[in-house]
């Protein structure tokens, strides 16, 4: 072992990110004694996790988030959220809703395939996504609804993706049914099937906050404003001898006894300095995003809170009715959906004007909601370059490799866009409190060692 | 509300267990969690209320203060004859003159019992945080100590015997209790532990969130039998007997949370309750059934201070 030097066990931990994975940390640092600096680059935390509200009574967050009842209580922002009565998918297909999947299996073409595969005696090891999804569902409900529906949020074929993205929460078909039902008895949308980091159960539920996502993060940055440094860029991440010892912060060094980073994977070796370990997450890719979210008049205009569209015809795979779930974050009378649309930097989605992407979604809703293009009122549109990791097969062996650690010591690459995985806020949260207690229970040892 | 570790091992490397809130009295609109250590299986409120909070979430109607034989009636009479029996069990064979402690006396129930139903020489005594529980406790006669244990200046190696009785789950560092009780017990002395078992299966069953023995947010760390006893050798105490008790009452505040919680109609809420015996009576039988497989709703445990002198 090295010997510990003493002015950098002094320096603090440093946090390179306000997004809740980054405020998150944080807090659970300085609750384990830690010194923690951390720098936001924005005048504001929040990162993804963001709202914006209209004059009109609209409420806009970045995209959907899913928040229960237990992330609200241990971030402590329950008293400020209300709780979602109701969640549900359907997929449109042919002209009309199915259910998610029991109503698909009804239809005689996927049921036989489905039951042809399960019946297959030797099935191969799945090496991409679209075997993983021809292996679960049958073929043709592989091809038809589930490789449309990834390619469209990953942007890639899913033969070349690996059959990690279709990772699915393990649960049995018991516990989901007893679920649906304990959903139905107590009138509330219990989560099902959505974080892998804390059990499900009866008592854990969706809920919402009345202001917004942004609520969240509002909350953390307060529980630790004394140690939040705004504006404040993090131009490098000094590394040496394979160990991370320090940032700096506009043209300044800033010792550090670890640093934790929230920046997408694939920024992470730009900034880093004094080691190439972290060049093979350079081509790491992730899908932008662009939603379109569409107010309209009326309520429940859709059929399900979140409805998928794989089929080719419809420029968006996935409408979500905001107001089904949270009534409140618009008008009465009014509703808010919105489409999401797969896209590339620069590509004609990416570009097209907003008021052009409004009247392109309202077209192709009009299948879907006939009066659509009557009760029109206007469009928000936001755009995110970083909304879906890409689990392309050509690095999936450095995806795996990263799963377990960045490769330099005392450096952490934290949250959704620094992990590269496709977890929702309650699963950043819980393995973002987990791996700050390893490094604290870590930096400790270390103090311990050196005195 | 402050942030909390486990009480054993000092770390925060725990997993969530349960979210609740304050189903009986509604002394808070937040709601809490609580999380299990990875390392001792202690279960604790993280995070929790702070001190000044204590009169707020302990409301002059808490049940401690209230227990009364005019409100209760039969079960008041029942639960004096048991822990009566229990008590002097506990205790042994001690002197005729015995100094005896109750940490956490509450109204001074057990005190009376004691004086009630053990040997008249004995001098009782009474330790509690509440200046209404002090009150009532004073009430009855009996000599009470207003603070806390750790706080609180008494005499060294000076008692036979003491009581924690369903306390420990509510005091803030419960290996500071534990060791100041040790502090003050002679040499030999036993310690009488009593509290909620999160190794019983009304824990399992509703621990998620309707839990009776959360009592959000008052009850702030929680044991099985196996943290229990890491928690007392952690604390220097020899363990002469742990085992479980029966009780109802986590049974019927678990249904009666659950109810609540969802909005049933008021009446049936109501009748789950310390002054229904029909529930109560029911699932005393219950529980007994689970007492042989070491998995009623309590804890006892009775620890002994090694016989060397203090350090």
């Amino acid at each position: 072992m090295s010997t510990p030097q003493p002015e950098i066990s002094n320096a603090p931990v440093v946090v390179v990110g306000g997004g809740i994975a980054g405020l998150a940390a944080t807090r659970e640092l300085l609750r384990n004694g830690l010194d923690v600096v951390l720098y936001e680059a924005s005048g504001s935390v929040g990162g993804m996790a963001d709202t914006h509200h209209d004059p009109d009574g609209f409420t806009y967050d970045t995209g959907a988030h899913f928040i229960t009842n237990r992330l609200a209580t241990a971030t402590g922002v329950l008293d400020q959220c209300r709780d979602v009565a109701r969640y549900d998918e359907t997929v449109w297909l042919g002209g009309r809703s199915r259910d998610y999947p029991t109503g698909l299996l009804t239809m005689p073409r996927y049921l036989g395939s489905a039951l042809r595969e399960r019946t297959r005696r030797h099935a191969p090891t799945p090496v991409s996504a679209a075997d993983w999804f021809r292996h679960e569902y049958g073929a043709a409900l592989a091809d038809q609804i589930a490789a449309p529906l990834v390619e469209a949020w990953s942007g890639a074929p899913a033969s070349e993706l690996s059959p990690a993205v279709a990772d699915k929460i393990p649960g049995s078909i018991a516990g989901t049914i007893g679920l649906t039902l304990a959903a139905r008895l107590t009138r509330r949308a219990v989560a099902i099937g959505y974080c892998r980091e804390a059990p499900q159960s009866a008592n854990v539920w969706h809920v919402y906050p009345e202001r917004g996502v942004a609520t969240v993060c509002e909350r953390l940055a307060a529980d630790v404003a004394d140690s939040v440094r705004l504006r404040s860029r993090v131009e490098c991440i000094n590394v040496s001898d394979g160990r991370a010892v320090g940032v700096r912060v506009a043209g300044r060094d800033v010792p550090a006894a670890a640093v934790v980073s929230t920046a997408p994977i694939n920024v992470l070796p730009r900034i880093v300095e004094g080691t190439d370990v972290l060049e093979p997450y350079r081509r790491f890719r992730f899908r932008p995003m662009v939603f379109v979210n569409l107010q309209l008049r009326g309520r429940d205009l859709l059929p399900c809170t979140v409805t998928w569209t794989p089929e080719p015809q419809h420029p968006f795979f996935r409408l979500t009715e905001t107001t089904r779930s949270m009534p409140w974050l618009a008008p009465a009378g009014r509703t808010l959906i919105t489409a999401d649309i797969g896209a590339e930097v620069g590509d004609e989605h990416w570009a097209m004007d907003d008021a052009e992407l409004g009247e392109r979604c309202i077209d192709a809703l009009a299948e879907i909601v006939p009066r659509a293009r009557r009760d029109y009122l206007g469009c928000h549109v936001t755009r995110i370059t970083n909304a879906y990791p890409v689990f392309h097969l050509e690095y999936e062996a450095d995806r795996q490799r990263l799963a377990h650690s960045v490769g330099v010591d005392r450096l952490l690459s934290i949250g959704r866009n620094g992990e590269f995985a496709h977890i929702l806020m309650e699963d950043v949260y819980w393995r973002t409190l987990r791996r700050a207690r390893h490094l604290a229970a870590t930096l400790e040892r270390r103090l311990v060692s050196a005195a | 509300m402050e942030s909390t570790r486990c009480c054993i091992c000092g770390t925060r490397d725990a997993e969530p267990v349960g979210v609740g809130e304050d189903f009986e009295y509604r002394t808070s609109p937040d709601s809490f969690l609580t999380v299990r250590c990875e390392r001792c299986g202690v279960v604790y409120l993280d995070p929790r209320p702070v001190r000044a909070e204590l009169t707020t979430i302990y409301p002059d109607h808490y049940h401690a203060f209230t227990f009364t034989e005019d409100r209760f009636g039969f079960v008041y009479r029942v639960r004096r004859r048991l822990e009566a029996r229990r008590l002097l069990a506990a205790a042994g064979s001690l002197p005729p003159d015995a100094k005896i402690l109750d940490v956490g006396c509450g109204d001074g129930f057990h005190l009376e019992l004691l004086r009630e139903f053990g040997t008249p020489g004995w001098q009782l005594e009474g330790v509690d945080l509440d200046p209404r529980a002090a009150e009532a406790a004073a009430a009855r006669g009996v000599l009470v100590h207003r603070g806390s244990i750790e706080e609180l200046d008494l005499e060294a190696d000076g008692y036979d015997f003491a009581i924690l009785v369903q306390t420990i789950e509510h005091v803030g560092d419960p290996a500071a209790v534990l060791g100041a009780i040790r502090r003050v017990l002679r040499p030999g002395g036993r310690l009488l532990v009593v509290t909620d078992n999160t190794g019983s299966l009304d824990f399992t069953v509703a621990k998620r969130r309707h839990w009776g023995g959360y009592h959000f947010p008052r009850h702030w760390y929680l044991f099985d039998a196996d943290s229990l006893r890491r928690l007392a050798t952690h604390t220097g105490f020899i363990v002469d007997e742990l085992d479980t008790m029966v009780s109802p009452v986590n049974w019927v505040y678990s249904l009666r949370n659950a109810l609540d919680d969802w909005a049933a109609p008021r009446p049936i809420v109501d009748w789950f309750s310390l002054e229904s015996p029909i529930p109560l009576a029911a699932f005393t039988a219950f529980d007994w059934l689970h007492q042989r497989a070491g998995r009623a709703a309590l804890l006892r445990a009775v620890l002994r201070r090694p016989d060397e002198p203090s350090s």
